[in-house]
């Protein structure tokens, strides 16, 4: 039967199988909807929530600020409006209401008493109308707190001169932020996300297939007609897992090259990150995320093999992204520094290979081996795992 | 020639088949007879090698198909109970799907499920998708689909169930020509008609055991009625006691 240079049988099997199930399912056009959908929404909020950040840190760069009795303290409207990016603002006839209805972020209020106080050198009370609850002007209104301290600093320095005293005297400590982390892996932290949803694309990519092949194929009747082929379990879960891997690769490679174009359009200069992303990163990127498809394939064939219908195969599939999610969420709240292990946990690892290779350090090719292995080698096991449960009977014909 | 010797089949504590043994011969169309709930599907499902009998032997042209399942599939054709198609695929994809896992490729391939469309009279239907068909139409794709290796054994479980007149007809059309090209026919059914108009060789199953087993003439002698539906019955042991 066999010529040479043929696969053998079972594996042109695979082969039919394979090619099957991608064709049905790149039909089935709702399901390519929420597949597309769930790959694109995630780079596209991540994108616009740092293109946002971005925004406001430039926008806190330029402040503008209404000033309620400017005629008390000519001075200071005067020194502020001389300092860049600031512009003084006629006032609110209601400055409080003016910041709680959101028309105005930051509101200065000087007394009448200001002058007499300040030329008297006690310090001179001046109000600061802001609402901490809105995150997106904390920027503006931390600008305006360091305007005040600055010119307060200054006016300081001079009394002091004035009374032949050293302003050194009057600061004793001088903080110095030492910053050891480089601006990659300061990005990189930003850019955590990015781990996230590459790993959710495995999981989302490869969902609909696995359950269509397997759970779909019983709930349609057409599972024990295709069990009657003269084809080995083995080759038809091959086929179907190898499938639904394809599908979740295609995920992944469309969430990391949109996150990684999405990248270029975001102003993370504006962030203070020289975020360089080139084409060694994304082949790190690629050799850590498409090998965990297989498992994602495997792990979500097995499952929907044994969920005793459609609609419950799909309820354990919601259940199984939380992995991913859980990991992702962790890792953004609390920093996970690499241990060796980790490259030998399923998901974890790929998390710590990926955060890694965007944060710009490489872990060596023995790191992506070890994970890519743990993998491969779990996915083998759900595979025999998925042919035992095709060979049985009362999963085969419903319980 | 397919030759089922005592399978029993236990679900549990129930023996759904309890010993049944027969013989399809080539060139003749037998058929499977028996009250819902007999044991004619679990007794076919064992046949074509998606439930293992717990004891008992099958031989699909001579060959031993608990021992060697995929040579005995190779050499049947099945319409199981429930045939479902893929909904997304056209009638043409889905006869490919079955030729290409029985290792038939390319313009052999294509032509054999050409042929078959056409003598099915599904031309209609070769580009179209399955999720629109009549249930007429979906019996006779997973009919097609089932003989596109050309086998020599061909299973039909309850093939005209539910199927109007005309749909009827064509499948009757279908297995005598089956029957006419020297293959062996093994169908169930629970309508007499069906089998009377049909069969060279009827088995009939009640209660998991072949109660009776022979050509319908025999079956009429045996049981004392001229009508073999009263036969039927008669020998089921499903009427009045005997």
């Amino acid at each position: 039967m066999m010529r040479p240079g043929q696969l053998p049988r079972w594996a042109r099997q695979v082969r039919v199988v394979l090619m099957k199930e991608l064709v049905d399912s790149f039909r089935d056009k709702r399901a390519l909807a929420s597949i597309l959908l769930s790959i694109l929404v995630g780079p596209l909020i991540t994108g616009f929530m740092m293109n946002r950040i971005a925004d406001r840190q430039k926008d806190a760069d330029d402040v503008r600020i209404p000033i309620v009795g400017a005629q008390n303290a000519p001075a200071l409207v005067q020194w502020l409006s001389q300092q860049s990016g600031v512009s003084i603002a006629t006032s609110p006839s209601d400055p409080e209401q003016a910041v709680r209805d959101q028309s105005e972020y930051v509101v200065l209020v000087v007394p009448g008493d200001y002058v007499e106080d300040f030329r008297s050198s006690r310090p001179a009370s001046i109000k600061l109308v802001a609402d901490s609850a809105r995150a997106d002007t904390h920027g503006q209104v931390e600008r305006v707190q360091r305007l005040l301290a600055q010119y307060s600093a200054e006016i300081g320095a001079l009394r002091l001169i004035g009374r032949g005293v050293s302003p050194a005297a009057a600061t004793p400590l001088k903080v110095e932020a030492v910053e050891v982390s480089t601006t990659q892996q300061r990005a990189a932290k930003l850019l955590s996300v990015i781990p996230l949803m590459v790993l959710l694309a495995a999981f989302t990519g490869a969902m609909q297939l696995a359950t269509d092949a397997t759970a779909g194929e019983r709930e349609r009747g057409s599972l024990e007609a295709l069990l009657a082929n003269p084809v080995p379990r083995g080759a038809l879960a091959l086929g179907k897992v190898m499938a639904s891997a394809l599908a979740g690769m295609l995920a992944v490679m469309v969430t990391a090259g949109l996150c990684t174009a999405l990248l270029r359009f975001i102003p993370l200069q504006e962030l203070g990150m020289r975020f360089r992303f080139g084409a060694p990163h994304m082949v790190g990127l690629m050799a850590a995320a498409l090998p965990v498809c297989l498992l994602t394939a495997s792990v979500q064939s097995c499952v929907a093999t044994l969920a005793k219908s459609f609609k419950e195969a799909q309820t354990y599939m919601g259940i199984l992204i939380l992995a991913p999610m859980i990991i992702g969420v962790m890792g953004t709240l609390y920093p996970i520094d690499n241990q060796p292990w980790m490259y030998g946990v399923p998901l974890l690892g790929q998390y710590v290979l990926l955060t890694s290779v965007l944060g710009g350090y490489a872990p060596g090719p023995f790191a992506f081996l070890t994970a890519a292995v743990v993998c491969v080698l779990s996915a083998a096991l759900l595979l025999r795992a998925t042919v035992a449960l095709l060979n049985d009977e009362r999963i085969v014909f419903g319980r | 020639m397919i030759a089922a010797i005592d399978l029993k089949k236990y679900f549990g504590a129930v023996a759904a088949v309890d010993g049944v043994t027969f013989t399809a011969y080539d060139g003749q169309v037998t058929g499977l007879l028996g009250p819902n709930g007999a044991g004619k599907t679990t007794t076919l499902r064992m046949l074509y090698g998606v439930m293992r009998p717990d004891t008992g032997t099958i031989e699909v042209d001579h060959i031993d198909a608990t021992k060697h399942p995929r040579d005995a599939q190779a050499r049947l054709g099945v319409l199981p109970d429930v045939a479902g198609l893929y909904p997304r695929l056209t009638a043409r994809e889905q006869v490919r799907y079955y030729g290409e896992l029985h290792g038939l490729a390319g313009d052999e391939l294509e032509a054999r499920t050409t042929e078959l469309l056409r003598s099915l009279d599904l031309m209609h239907l070769v580009d179209r998708r399955a999720a629109g068909y009549s249930h007429g139409e979906r019996t006779k794709v997973a009919i097609a689909r089932a003989l596109v290796h050309e086998p020599q054994n061909v299973l039909l479980d309850e093939p005209t169930n539910g199927l109007d007149v005309m749909s009827t007809r064509a499948v009757r059309t279908i297995i005598r020509r089956l029957k006419s090209e020297g293959r062996c026919v093994l169908f169930s059914s629970h309508v007499m008609q069906e089998v009377s108009a049909l069969c060279d060789a009827i088995v009939v199953i009640a209660g998991g055991r072949v109660v009776a087993h022979g050509t319908p003439d025999e079956l009429r002698a045996r049981a004392g009625y001229d009508n073999l539906e009263d036969a039927f019955v008669a020998l089921a042991g499903v009427g009045e006691p005997r």
